[in-house]
């Protein structure tokens, strides 16, 4: 039985009821105007996971629902009076079961409202007996819409009313949610934000001219991160900010002689010190996240004197954050930014001045691309178990570089091809990147139980710490022969093959 | 799951008043709830505005034909449901007779129920037979209105003895009293001395009240029509029995 209708433009609340009540008797429950407020995340995880989550505030209660995005079906439902940012504040069992897997870390937020007069009927059989709940909902600029609810063992009668006023009005079914007309009628898209790149770019464009385009793109992400980052709503807004800069860093040092060189020097400099004023925030950010594990790691007895350490971990925290939103509104920001951005928009030079300013950006691809993915093999062939850590922390960075290379020229390339080849350096990278994070975190952790001690932190917490400590250094020496394992996995010649093919076509 | 079946061999003592009233109180504090109405004279299901009909008829009920599942109505609460029964159900003791374990089925009918109620409550009729026994053996509790009258006390004596002799040990009898007039002295004489024999009886009673009665004319569940001092007491002796229960 189909439960969702849209009415057509001309038909009103008061037609549908009357229309309804020449062939049921039917009882008014109520009626009453609703604010209704879409939420999701900043990454749209809700409706990537076909879920709307829909806040309804009316006089009489305010209801926060889950429902399917192209079912419209229930999926959770809990009185609310005010919708918290993190799935982990949710009280109802149920909601947060749902909400957590999907939101992580990230914090909801209103995305769109819209305001409705709700009807609310009863259908009633002879016996008055409730056989069949119809809810409308009348708006100002989007068609109105008529919902049933069928009451268990009432199938039968409820799909024959809704057969006979379905007909007669001319209703249709719908299966598109009400927060796709309201993005729509203010331009707006859902989805419209992702950390992925997605640069359309073409083989035979001009290199300089490629490259001011992608940074362009990396710069519209710094951009739209940058409020959530200073008001911190959520850790995913500096992380992604972060990884806008260093994109930026790599393309600049990257892609190679096709900006001027003044540029170039000025804005290394400037996205080097957005990496540092940056990076302490984000080092305390993922120790927080990562602390119910941590607590996790060690016996039982000991994880409440562990307490004392987040303590400390989250004032620290509040402190880098306060100085890294300074700096965000600084003048010294703000001005370099705005060159930055004047710079990408200004018209290129018809005769550019770097030597590789006017190759097509597919040959300046291949060629960098080629290069560094030489060089990661190179670098990973030279590992063995007795190589020092900073080999490792090298490569790691090499391969940074060849990944965002990549995906900086994905559209370059035969998609099925190339984007196998980076989940294979994906894979790669998070042996290299968890080795690194054991090995910061085990250190930074070394210096902050140093500072505790000497505050006079009590010995259980200083025990504590020194067996996570002692956790990390295992973890990190058991990645290593992942790494082994996955290199040889990463350099196998099937992959060779496709490299080649793909970006050695200059030697060809 | 918890089975509560409200069972008295007497009649016309509160039983369905009391399986209505307590399904509705525990549906509104956010229980699955449902009831099963196994008395052909239907009137639980009548409160409920719900046609008295077995689809299929008892002998497919009672033979398993089809899942209970199939017979539940919706009430106009939420979280609450109802399995109506018919006058058909007036032979259900041979129907159960024809049946392997006959006093197995109703517990065997509700089995499949378990994940979709928190609560199910059983409208019995009053006697003692072979339905009553099935019932024993599928209820967590038994739920015994008393009128306090001599009379009622032999009443409880008898079941008590019954239970004991069938060795229905699992299931919790908790007997509590029913139309309680507070103003007559000997109600109150007999229901010290039930407390006292029986320790067991619920503290809270149901008083003798002209709006339960008015509950066939308004055909609802008492606190959906009224906040008065009986729609507490029944409030009340919930909880009581959710104490109870933990
Ligand atoms: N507390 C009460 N005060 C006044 N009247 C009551 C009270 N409880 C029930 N009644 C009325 O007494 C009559 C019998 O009650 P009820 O139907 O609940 O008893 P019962 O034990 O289910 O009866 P039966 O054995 O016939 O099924 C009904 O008319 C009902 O309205
Ligand atoms: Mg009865």
């Amino acid at each position: 039985m189909v439960t969702h209708f849209e009415l057509p433009a001309h038909v009103t609340a008061e037609q549908l009821i009357a229309s309804v009540s020449e062939q049921s008797s039917l009882h008014l429950v109520s009626k009453h105007p609703v604010l209704k407020t879409y939420y999701d995340s900043f990454d749209w995880r809700l409706y990537r996971h076909d879920i709307i989550c829909e806040f309804s505030q009316s006089t009489q209660a305010s209801i926060l629902q889950l429902s399917h995005r192209k079912t419209s079906e229930l999926i959770a439902s809990t009185t609310l009076i005010e919708v918290p940012s993190f799935s982990t504040q949710f009280s109802a069992d149920k909601m947060r079961q749902i909400l957590e897997p999907v939101l992580e870390m990230r914090a909801l937020r209103a995305i769109c409202h819209v305001e409705c007069l709700v009807y609310q009927f009863d259908i009633v059989n002879n016996d008055e007996k409730t056989v069949l709940r119809i809810q409308i909902e009348e708006f100002e600029r989007f068609n109105h819409r008529l919902s049933l609810f069928p009451i268990k063992g009432y199938d039968k009668v409820a799909g024959r009313i809704v057969e006979v006023i379905a007909e007669q009005l001319k209703l249709c079914a719908i299966d598109r949610p009400l927060l796709l007309d309201i993005l729509k009628s203010q331009s707006r898209h859902p989805k419209d934000y992702s950390s992925k790149l997605d640069i359309p770019l073409s083989p035979d464009m001009r290199a300089d001219i490629a490259s001011k385009l992608i940074f362009s793109n990396l710069l519209h992400m710094l951009k739209v991160n940058e409020s959530g980052t200073i008001a911190n709503i959520d850790t995913e807004f500096l992380h992604d900010f972060r990884v806008a800069v260093r994109r930026t860093r790599v393309g600049l040092s990257q892609v190679k002689n096709t900006l001027p060189d003044d540029i170039v020097v000025r804005f290394k400099e400037f996205f080097s010190w957005l990496g540092q004023i940056t990076s302490e925030t984000r080092d305390l950010d993922v120790y927080l996240l990562n602390f119910e594990y941590y607590k996790k790691q060690v016996p039982v007895d000991l994880r409440a004197s562990l307490d004392l350490l987040h303590e400390l971990l989250a004032a620290k925290q509040r402190q880098a954050q306060k100085q890294l939103a300074k700096h965000l509104r600084s003048a010294r920001y703000s001005t370099l930014l705005a060159a930055w951005e004047a710079y990408l928009g200004s018209t290129p030079n018809n005769k550019p001045t770097q030597v590789d300013a006017k190759l097509t950006i597919k040959a300046l691809a291949d060629l960098r691309i080629w290069k560094v993915y030489k060089r990661v093999i190179k670098e990973g062939e030279a590992i063995d178990q007795h190589t020092p850590p900073e080999a490792l922390h090298r490569l790691r960075k090499t391969c940074k570089k060849l990944r965002y290379l990549m995906e900086f020229f994905q559209h370059l390339y035969a998609e099925r091809r190339i984007t196998s080849l980076i989940k294979q350096l994906k894979r790669l990278q998070d042996v290299l990147g968890d080795y690194q994070d054991y090995a910061t975190q085990q250190q930074k952790l070394m210096h902050f139980s140093q500072e505790m001690q000497v505050s006079n932190a009590p010995d259980k917490t200083i025990m504590a710490m020194a067996l996570l400590i002692e956790d990390f250094d295992k973890r990190k020496n058991k990645i290593r022969d992942h790494f082994t394992w996955q290199f040889s996995a990463f350099k196998k010649p099937e992959n060779h093959t496709v490299f080649h093919a793909l970006f050695a076509t200059h030697h060809s | 799951m918890k089975v509560l079946a409200l069972y008295s061999i007497k009649g016309g003592v509160g039983k369905t008043a009391g399986a209505v009233n307590l399904a509705f109180n525990a549906a509104q504090a956010g229980y699955r709830t449902l009831v099963w109405d196994l008395d052909p004279q239907a009137a639980s299901s009548y409160y409920f505005r719900i046609k008295p009909k077995i689809k299929g008829g008892s002998k497919n009920l009672i033979a398993g034909k089809h899942e209970l599942d199939v017979l539940i109505k919706g009430t106009d609460f939420d979280n609450l449901d109802l399995i109506p029964v018919d006058f058909s159900f007036r032979n259900v003791d041979l129907l159960l007779d024809d049946q392997k374990k006959p006093t197995k089925q109703i517990k065997k009918r509700l089995k499949p129920l378990a994940d979709s109620y928190d609560f199910i409550f059983l409208d019995c009729p009053p006697s003692i037979s072979l339905l009553s026994e099935a019932i024993f053996e599928a209820a967590d509790v038994l739920l015994s209105p008393i009128i306090p009258s001599t009379l009622s006390l032999r009443t409880l004596v008898q079941l008590k003895e019954f239970i004991d002799d069938h060795a229905l040990t699992h299931a919790q009898l908790l007997p509590f009293f029913s139309m309680v007039d507070s103003r007559k002295k000997m109600h109150k004489d007999i229901m010290q001395q039930v407390l006292a024999d029986y320790p067991a009886t619920l503290k809270t009673t149901i008083p003798c009240a002209s709006d339960i009665e008015r509950m066939g004319v308004e055909r609802m569940p008492l606190g959906a029509y009224s906040k008065s001092r009986s729609a507490r007491a029944y409030a009340e002796l919930w909880q009581e029995i959710l104490m109870r229960l933990a």
